[in-house]
């Protein structure tokens, strides 16, 4: 049985009764066809997590690496989470990113240019889609190595990056607690590598919503490894918890991949030494780790200009980080 | 004698394991958001293939001499060229944002609108050379011509307007409103029938200036019109409305309404009477007798759009 059917009915349904009820009625109809890939995309985020929580929660339960009386500061992400993967994703993967493929592929189309495609490239490709995705994982992988890693360069990418390092209570929810200019940087970063290499956002939403859960779980509160091989294969909350750690914010960190390892033992940036650290980052604000929703987003507004008005870098430099052990002092 | 009856045994059990598998005749479905086509046995009415295609592919069109069938795949910008009688992909083609596309009439050209980049392009038909280009603002999405194959009319589902392309001058004769969202374009008795997706009217149209003469109620969300084999019905499907709705060619004049949920199409007809309708929300295509009411369901791709019947085609 094909895994996407109950996904698509729901999206199907979603359209039916929903969006083109309200299309129609504020004469929106010309979006109609665009507007099915956005409910897909919807739904899939809905799914997503829901999946995630049902597994992150209870791994959270059972193997806590911090516990804290007062998760006011987990509630934001909570809204970060939706906003990312029910909202603004959805919306801008299929508002932008699809129209811009369609302009784009056409216009080099009409010049006499193929527009390139992995299928076109490797032809036997075509038919086997776990196969094509797998492929185009890892490139979108090794380039979202890079992109993470330029955040941590530059001082003014990293003046909104921080609000990402400043959650001093890291949980499954802290995936996507980003500033909404550092998703739209991200997001532009992806749609030009995406429009390069011919990635089809509407043929792999089962397998997004997986690698999604994989991001989610390398945030999670849990004392989870995959062991020696594992965490070499795949990161694991254990590998992605020493890039978060106090120690590691700020200009140079460790880390950086967000699926696979790879790109991190590659160039030299990976360590796999270092325990279950705690997180966050002593540099930013206090906003930034405690605040609500809008007070966060216009406080990293606030940094990013302070940083382009100050010439020198003056974000502290990471020193390697010392194990750390909850409950203990860091 | 035992070796031939058992070649004899041999033959009947080959002569029907082969008629169930090759069936009656065989329907495809352009999956347009599962980048597929599905190939659907008429007489199991079952799903026995996926093809895969490269992106998005949304209409297609048999050639005037019934040798090719063309599918355009537009996020993947390419045509591909099908064995109509097996569905086996023959060639494909570069080519930008094919969604719908039609050959005039006289089988002289080939028309195909680009939704996505706001364009019309006219090509020769037999050498698929691009004759001319028209910038349509905004949204061409559907087409029909003119008998004489000298204009072709294209809804602009962007601007609400209809535009009458002058296929020997290759020049726009007109564009002229004719309803919100208008999607479905259909020559009918003089005068073009034009679905407005975004009301709940298919509007008449005088295709010498484009001003509307009057509008038929067919249901909310008008998307699609369809002539039937006979030629005295026009089917219209409501997309918002999830209907079929049945007109009397001649007159025009509102006939049954029948329950199609899910997004109804595109249409195709079966010899036995029966319609069968894509629905673009339900991953399904829905078999409508339209003497009892009764319809039935095929499960087939995300977002079946286009649809093409061979009942002598040999389905596997």
């Amino acid at each position: 049985m094909d895994l996407n059917v109950p996904f698509d009915l729901a999206a199907g349904w979603l359209q039916e009764n929903l969006l083109l009820p309200v299309m129609y009625r504020l004469d929106l109809m010309q979006w109609e066809d665009v507007s099915l890939g956005w409910a897909l995309f919807a739904v899939y985020g809905l799914a997503q997590v829901a999946v995630m929580y049902a597994i992150c929660l209870p791994l959270e339960k059972w193997r806590p690496v911090e516990n804290w009386p007062d998760k006011r500061a987990v509630a934001v992400d909570v809204v970060y989470t939706l906003i990312a993967r029910v909202g603004l994703l959805p919306l801008l993967t299929f508002v932008v990113f699809y129209q811009l493929q369609v302009w784009l592929s056409g216009w080099m189309t009409d010049h006499g240019w193929v527009p390139p495609t992995l299928e076109r490239l490797i032809p036997g490709l075509l038919g086997h889609q776990l196969l094509t995705f797998f492929l185009y994982v890892v490139i979108l992988d090794f380039f979202d190595y890079w992109r993470h890693r330029l955040s941590h360069v530059f001082n003014w990418w990293y003046a909104l990056h921080a609000l990402h390092h400043a959650q001093r209570q890291m949980t499954f929810w802290s995936d996507d607690r980003n500033h909404l200019l550092d998703e739209v940087i991200s997001f532009v970063w992806f749609m030009a590598i995406g429009l390069a290499i011919g990635i089809s956002p509407l043929q792999f939403p089962l397998i997004v919503l997986l690698l999604r859960l994989l991001e989610s779980l390398s945030h999670a509160n849990t004392r989870v490894s995959f062991g020696w091989l594992g965490e070499r294969l795949l990161i694991s909350p254990r590998f992605h918890r020493a890039h978060h750690g106090v120690t590691a914010a700020g200009l140079r960190s460790v880390n950086y991949g967000a699926i696979l390892p790879w790109w991190d033992m590659l160039f030299r940036t990976a360590d796999f030494t270092r325990e279950f650290v705690r997180t966050g980052d002593p540099t930013a604000e206090e906003v930034f780790a405690s605040g609500g929703y809008m007070a966060q987003q216009w406080a990293g507004m606030r940094r990013l200009v302070r940083s382009v008005a100050r010439t020198p870098r003056t974000t502290s430099r990471a020193a390697p980080a010392a194990p750390f052990r909850a409950g203990t002092p860091d | 004698m035992r070796v031939m009856n058992l070649w004899l045994a041999g033959v009947l059990v080959g002569l029907t394991l082969s008629c169930a598998a090759w069936g009656k005749g065989a329907v495809l479905v352009v999956n347009s958001a599962g980048a597929s086509l599905s190939v659907v046995d008429m007489d199991t009415q079952k799903e026995l293939r996926r093809i895969p295609v490269l992106r998005e592919p949304h209409h297609l069109m048999l050639t005037p001499d019934g040798r090719e069938l063309l599918v355009g795949d537009t996020a993947g910008n390419e045509m591909l060229f099908l064995d109509p009688a097996t569905f086996e992909l023959k060639r494909r083609m570069t080519l930008a944002d094919p969604y719908q596309l039609g050959f005039s009439p006289d089988g002289r050209l080939l028309v195909v609108t680009g939704l996505a980049r706001a364009q019309v392009d006219v090509y020769d038909a037999r050498s698929m050379q691009l004759v001319k280009r028209f910038p349509l603002a905004s949204m061409p999405s559907h087409l029909d011509f003119s008998p004489d194959s000298s204009a072709v009319y294209v809804s602009l589902q962007g601007t609400g307007k209809l535009a009458a392309l002058d296929l020997r001058r290759l020049a726009v004769l007109w564009t002229a409103a004719v309803g919100k969202a208008p999607a479905g374009v259909m020559w009918q008795n003089g005068r073009v029938l034009v679905a407005n997706m975004g009301e709940d009217n298919v509007a008449v149209v005088d295709p010498t200036d484009g001003r509307v003469e009057r509008r038929i109620r067919t249901g909310k969300g008008a998307h699609q019109l369809f002539r039937s084999p006979d030629g005295k019905i026009i089917w219209v499907n409501n997309r918002v409305e999830g209907s079929t709705v049945s007109l009397d060619a001649a007159t025009l004049a509102v006939g049954h309404t029948y329950r199609v949920p899910g997004g109804p199409d595109d249409i195709v007809f079966a010899p036995d009477g029966k319609l069968w309708i894509t629905e673009r929300f339900a991953q399904k295509v829905a078999v409508l007798d339209p003497t009892t009411g009764t319809m039935t369901e095929i499960d087939v791709g995300r977002s079946p759009h286009g649809i093409y019947m061979n009942a002598s085609a040999q389905a596997r």
